[in-house]
């Protein structure tokens, strides 16, 4: 497809979106424009985070983008999406906390842990354990702890973001589209049920796996898409904001 | 294992959450623990002393980890007014707990206030491996 052609196309779908209404027209956006996320998150990939981490959620940029534009502006589609896709990322890494301040050895080092864990889950049928991981990258047990401490450096601060009104979505939603998120387990804490139902929904899936279903945090990354990593986050993530959903108000 | 136990005391803020989390991750991880347990033994003890802290009338919060046969005991105190429960079975705390931790044991004695967490080694020392079969 032509930039010509993409640009034709791009206007077509928001002219229908808009009129419609119709979901179809919004997923066929995304996917017409994934390859502006990948080139995106690219720019990201020395930083120690999995491509396929950063594409996702590059993704949550671009349907926020896909969501606010304005047709009538007169500024294409691409021009538009591409400072919220990239404030998207970088968000991720400033909730992270460790953009600038991790020395570029331990990035390196957690990037490649980060595929370590991946391939010896698989081959494992389980997690591995840090003197396994520090076997198999060949460093002492005290680097793969600094390392994996670092990946951690995220702050619970970080509910303070921006709230993430469409914070889920990404583009591997249809794998998990289907499944039951309704949490009925929960139905008797109805104080927590408002919470919850404002959780995106794959935070919500996220819940309902490990807390309710009892599945680990390496199967729910598999059966999600993303790294066992992400899902430590955004589990600690989910726990702090029904934490404070409790103490008064909470934003997701 | 290296160590047998490690005692920590903290002010009873949720500025120390920090430090009781990371030991306890720092401690399990040496200790034959996979990433995923690791995690959930911070979850949990972070969980465990946020519903301290929320009862707490004393200024400190003391956690001891141990190692037993079977894998690590987390045990956080703090001092309390009366001897209620401070965590309700059935509570959504309790479930979260439940799911994080292979025991748990919540007690109110004397005006002090317990939880007492367990999580079992998945991978045995110089033993055979358990596959997780979940």
């Amino acid at each position: 497809m032509t930039t010509e052609d993409r640009r034709a196309t791009t206007k077509l779908l928001f002219t229908e979106l808009r009129s419609s209404g119709d979901p179809q027209k919004r997923d066929q956006l995304a996917k017409l424009h994934l390859p502006l996320v990948e080139y995106l998150a690219k720019r990201f990939k020395d930083r120690g985070e999995p491509l396929d981490d950063l594409i996702q959620v590059g993704s949550v940029g671009l349907l926020k983008a896909i969501d606010r534009f304005d047709l009538d502006r007169g500024v294409e589609f691409s021009t538009y999406a591409t400072p919220t896709i990239v404030g998207e990322l970088k968000r991720y890494f400033r909730d992270k906390g460790w953009a600038v301040r991790v020395p570029r050895r331990l990035q390196e080092l957690s990037l490649r842990l980060n595929k370590l864990v991946a391939q010896l889950t698989q081959d494992l049928g389980r997690a591995p354990t840090v003197p396994e991981l520090a076997k198999a990258a060949g460093v002492s047990e005290d680097e793969v702890l600094e390392a994996l401490e670092s990946g951690q450096a995220y702050s619970t601060t970080s509910l303070d973001a921006p709230s993430g009104d469409d914070d889920d979505a990404p583009m591997r939603m249809d794998r998990i589209g289907s499944e039951d998120t309704s949490l009925d387990n929960l139905e008797h804490f109805a104080s927590l049920k408002p919470l919850i139902d404002q959780l995106p929904e794959r935070e919500r899936m996220i819940l309902r796996l490990r807390f309710f279903d009892d599945m680990t945090q390496s199967k729910i990354a598999e059966h999600v898409g993303i790294s066992q990593m992400h899902v430590s986050r955004l589990l600690s993530r989910i726990l702090e904001y029904l934490r404070q959903g409790f103490e008064g108000d909470a934003q997701y | 294992m290296a160590f047998d136990t490690v005692s920590l005391t903290v002010p009873a803020t949720a500025g120390h959450l920090a430090i009781l989390r990371t030991t306890v991750g720092g401690f399990a991880a040496r200790d034959q623990f996979t990433l995923d347990q690791v995690d959930d033994l911070r979850m949990a003890v972070e969980e465990a002393a946020v519903q301290l802290l929320r009862h707490s009338r004393g200024d400190r919060l003391n956690m001891d980890i141990q190692t037993t046969d079977s894998g690590v005991e987390v045990r956080l105190l703090t001092q309390v007014d009366g001897d209620d429960p401070i965590i309700d079975e059935g509570s959504f705390s309790w479930t979260i707990l439940r799911a994080l931790a292979d025991d748990i044991r919540v007690e109110s004695h004397a005006e002090q206030a317990t939880i007492t967490l367990e999580k079992h080694r998945l991978v045995i020392p110089g033993g055979t491996v358990e596959r997780d079969s979940r």
